[in-house]
């Protein structure tokens, strides 16, 4: 593989609301496991804000990682190797490994060679490339940087550039301001390969550009695959344009990878329940009669849900999800004080405790009885209400009980990985 | 055929100081009542223009040179047509700023309240230090205080028996026209949008919805309220007096509590949960799809015939798109509004468009139906446009050699010429108009010539 990350993690400190209040950490990528062979397209794919570039960022060393590692140009043997240490506990055997290939764990020279074999094309074309620079200084930069080679030889290879992502040599001499969106992506690309990296991330490469362009830029990129063998991560929220780049395909959800395998797969026949609905939002004539419209937004990656990150929009969740006694609590309010007000005491209160506790007080004699069919009846519409487990009158209160939550692991499922309980299998009986 | 808005041969040129760029080419379009009107083509092409033409929003450098805009057969920018004939060579831009003034006072009974647009920038549309529930309020106000008025007044007549009559009406399933019968008979004008508003509330059950019904009458009106509002009602507007320093806060002040009811209802029939505490917040408590729920809610909010929107969903996850374009489906039903949507993304007009425009260059050079555009587009350029988007089934894709020309030195003929396939000789010299080459097919092409009648 030419790169490898292990339980990659990510957080960065945002400061407090109050001056005394302790920092807050944000985990913007949690426990991710990615790897990219050779001449491999790996696509990344989620909303804004779902950690794909910090992702990118880290993979390539530009960011340190909280937890987890990079390992890069690690032969595919050693590699499992690595991950049966990992699986056993072994931390003496992972540590040896990480000594060779961690690109965390290199210095001077070692460090200066591996980052001449990867590189990185940012999201905005527009504000990417320095407007001092012309283009010639723009590609030749990272050459120059890493003595990578002498400064008449890159000029030749600015040239050879030029020409392999299609622009004419007299543009060497022209301002990011003089170029075109995809001009300018294409400059970008050039910078990109100068030193003829291993490994490439491409952030949103096309994001910006009209149609007509990105499908120029996408073109390109495949030729330059074909002819070069680098392996990409491409890093964007288009899902059609991972389906037309990638062979493999991740999709990320709050900071962690939910489902992650060939295209053909997750793409054409997803599994988990955000890669259906994120696919079946995606717009087009044939508007899908069994689309599925989620409800509310990304969650605040300060303070994420508990158990499964995506279970309060999630149209699949089920009692062990991660429901919380206040989530509860505002359906059942609903339901007690206004949809069936009627059928209790007009005085019944819906309250929660410390300790997750979930009481209905003032109910009258029966209320329990009506409360069990209305749960069983409603269920299939709020989900929160899958994890009551039981109720138990004490004078005047019920008192519910609540199931214990789980939090998702990766599984294997249909050719895929993927981070949902309803394919744990055997570790969901527990 | 009646059509809400005609635009003919509308032309549109930016004075800057590096030339003259023709941002408008002569642009048609006619749009029917209650119909979505889908506009595509690449960034640069003319569609944001065109839409703030359309509501009257010029920059001060652009000067319309030809063409009409018809509102219900009402035409909108004769005084632009006017200045460009008596300056047509070197525009004055100190004259075009008065004329923008003159333009904005005709239009000031238009804007907002007839014609609304939801702008391409979605950080400009609300106003950061003001609560959601005061500008959606501010808005109601300025353009239809009598129905607040209205509202208000008729809340303070109406008696419990009322209320409990029409709530018997409504459960048993009375439509729209006889709870505003209703409401007539017993001179309660202005309480039918109420009941009706509550409701229709999918957010609520039945015990709050009747709960709020019935104490719909709780409110006292003041006395000089009192007089604030019936002056509105008769006046049909907000009038001399009203304007006067310190009496100007104090009779608003109603109006605007009113207004801020109002919003309540229309953000719930937007589908925005917990619409009494989303008015109480500002712009930036909330979401990207909140806020453009919100923006779309006082586009709305005074009932317009036509209502355009500039990429209203560009800047929203696909998710949160799905929702919106979800929410349009329905609004589309609901009013009888017509909509000018404008997006650089065709599978998103796909979605929710009746029709759909591609315009390149300043102009449209083919309309047809969605089926149409997608199963049988006609225009070259429609049709690598189309083959130019990946799909999620995969498939090869085709991009567009070339690049959209500098507006300031427009080709020849046709403007397409340049990076078109097929191009003939007559193509560099002549310019093609759009022709009905089937019912509802329009195409601006020379392959198609002589296929059926002119544009009539
Ligand atoms: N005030 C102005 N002065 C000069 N040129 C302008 C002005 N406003 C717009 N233009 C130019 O007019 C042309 C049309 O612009 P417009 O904003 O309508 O394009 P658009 O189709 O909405 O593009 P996008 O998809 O990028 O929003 C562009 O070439 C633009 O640069
Ligand atoms: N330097 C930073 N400091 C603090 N928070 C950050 C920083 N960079 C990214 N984040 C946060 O991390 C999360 C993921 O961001 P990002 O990786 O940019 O997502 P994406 O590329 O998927 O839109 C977001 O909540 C973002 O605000
Ligand atoms: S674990 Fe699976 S079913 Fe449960 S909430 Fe998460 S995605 Fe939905
Ligand atoms: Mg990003
Ligand atoms: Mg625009």
């Amino acid at each position: 593989m030419i790169i490898a990350a292990r339980r990659l993690t990510k957080e960065f400190e945002i400061k407090a609301n109050s001056a005394f209040g302790k920092p807050l950490r944000l985990r913007a990528v949690d426990s991710v496991d990615i790897q990219v062979g050779e001449g491999q397209i790996v696509g990344v794919v989620g909303e804004s804000g779902s950690g794909k570039s910090t992702l990118g960022r880290t993979l390539l060393g530009l960011l340190s990682p909280s937890a987890g590692t990079v390992l890069f140009d690690i032969p595919d043997d050693v590699l499992r190797e690595y991950d049966g240490f990992r699986r056993d506990g072994d931390a003496k055997g992972a540590a040896s490994i990480e000594m060779e290939y961690s690109i965390f764990k290199k210095k001077g020279e070692k460090l200066k060679k591996i980052r001449s074999g990867m590189n990185m094309v940012f999201q905005d074309p527009y504000s990417s490339l320095d407007p001092r620079m012309n283009v010639m200084s723009i590609i030749t930069e990272p050459l120059l940087a890493m003595n990578y080679m002498k400064p008449d030889k890159a000029v030749d290879r600015c040239m050879e550039l030029l020409e392999e992502v299609g622009l004419p040599r007299d543009f060497a001499y022209r301002y990011p301001h003089e170029l075109s969106g995809g001009q300018k992506q294409r400059v970008a690309l050039a910078r990109g390969m100068a030193t003829l990296p291993k490994f490439l991330v491409l952030d949103e490469p096309t994001s910006a550009l009209d149609v007509s362009v990105q499908a120029q830029i996408l073109s390109l990129l495949r030729k330059i695959r074909e002819k070069y063998h680098i392996g990409m991560v491409i890093i964007t929220h288009n899902i059609a344009v991972i389906s037309y780049m990638a062979d493999q395909v991740n999709v990320m959800y709050a900071g962690k990878i939910v489902e992650s395998g060939p295209k053909e797969d997750v793409i054409l026949n997803p599994v988990h329940p955000y890669t259906i609905a994120l696919i079946s939002a995606v717009p087009g004539k044939m508007v899908k009669p069994n689309r599925i419209i989620l409800k509310g937004d990304t969650p605040n990656l300060i303070n994420p849900p508990q158990g499964c990150v995506f279970h309060p929009r999630c149209p699949m969740a089920f009692g062990i999800c991660g429901w919380t006694a206040d989530e509860i609590a505002t359906d059942l309010k609903y339901l007690v004080n206004d949809k069936f007000a009627g059928s209790f005491n007009d005085k019944a209160v819906v309250s929660t405790g410390a300790g997750g506790s979930l009481v209905i007080n003032n109910a009258s004699a029966g209320d329990e009885g009506v409360l069990e069919r209305i749960i069983n009846e409603e269920k299939g519409n709020m989900k929160s209400l899958t994890a009551i487990e039981g109720l138990e009158r004490h004078g005047t209160n019920i008192e519910l009980k609540i199931k214990g939550y789980r939090v998702p692991k990766m599984y294997n499922h249909d050719g895929r990985k993927v981070s949902c309980l309803l394919y744990a299998g055997d570790d969901n009986k527990a | 055929m009646e059509y809400t808005l005609n635009v003919s041969n509308l032309k549109e040129q930016f004075y800057t100081r590096r030339g003259i760029y023709k941002a408008l080419n002569g642009v048609d379009i006619l749009l029917r009542k209650g119909e979505i009107l889908g506009i595509a083509g690449e960034s640069g092409c003319g569609k944001t223009t065109l839409g703030l033409t359309i509501i009257g929003l010029l920059p001060r450098n652009a000067v319309v040179t030809d063409g009409e805009i018809l509102l219900d057969g009402k035409d909108l920018i004769a005084t632009l047509r006017e200045f460009a004939s008596k300056e047509a060579n070197n525009p004055n831009l100190r004259h075009s700023e008065n004329i923008m003034k003159k333009l904005n006072k005709q239009l000031i009974n238009v804007r907002g309240s007839r014609i609304s647009m939801v702008f391409q920038d979605p950080m400009t549309s609300l106003n950061p230090v003001l609560r959601i529930g005061y500008q959606i309020a501010e808005t109601l106000m300025v353009h239809q205080p009598e129905v607040l008025a209205k509202r208000r007044l008729a809340r303070s007549k109406v008696k419990d028996d009322d209320l409990r009559e029409a709530l018997k009406l409504l459960e048993n399933g009375a439509d729209e026209q006889s709870i505003k019968a209703f409401a007539e008979t017993r001179q309660l004008e202005g309480i039918e949008e109420q009941l009706l508003n509550i409701w229709r509330r999918n957010d609520l059950g039945i015990a709050r919805k009747e709960k709020m019904i019935l104490s719909l009458r709780s409110e006292r009106l003041g006395g000089f309220d009192m007089a604030v509002l019936q002056r509105v009602v008769s006046q049909g507007r907000i009038d001399g007096w009203m304007r006067i320093p310190g009496l100007n806060r104090m009779s608003k002040a109603v109006l605007i509590k009113e207004g801020n009811t109002k919003a309540v209802e229309l953000l719930s029939s937007l589908e925005i949960p917990n619409p009494e505490e989303v008015v109480k917040m500002y712009p930036h408590e909330l979401s990207g799809g909140m806020r453009q729920r919100i923006i779309i809610a006082i586009a709305l909010a005074n009932n317009p015939e036509l209502v355009i929107m500039d990429e209203p969903t560009s800047a929203l996850d696909v998710t949160v798109q799905a929702q919106i374009l979800d929410l349009l489906k329905h609004l589309k039903q609901r009013f009888n509004t017509s909509f000018i949507l404008i997006s650089h993304d065709l599978s998103v007009l796909a979605e929710v468009c009746d029709r759909i425009g591609i315009m390149y260059a300043g102009r449209i050079v083919e309309v047809a139906t969605v089926d149409a555009i997608f199963n049988k587009p006609l225009h070259p350029y429609t049709t690598m446009l189309i083959s130019a988007v990946p799909t999620i089934k995969g498939g090869e894709i085709q991009g567009i050699g070339g690049a959209v020309p500098d507006m300031r030195f427009p080709p020849s003929g046709c403007m397409f010429h340049p990076r078109c396939p097929y191009v003939m000789d007559k193509c560099r010299e002549n310019n093609p108009q759009m022709k009905y080459v089937e019912d509802e097919h329009l195409v601006a092409c020379y392959l198609y010539e002589g296929q059926k009648g002119e544009q009539n």
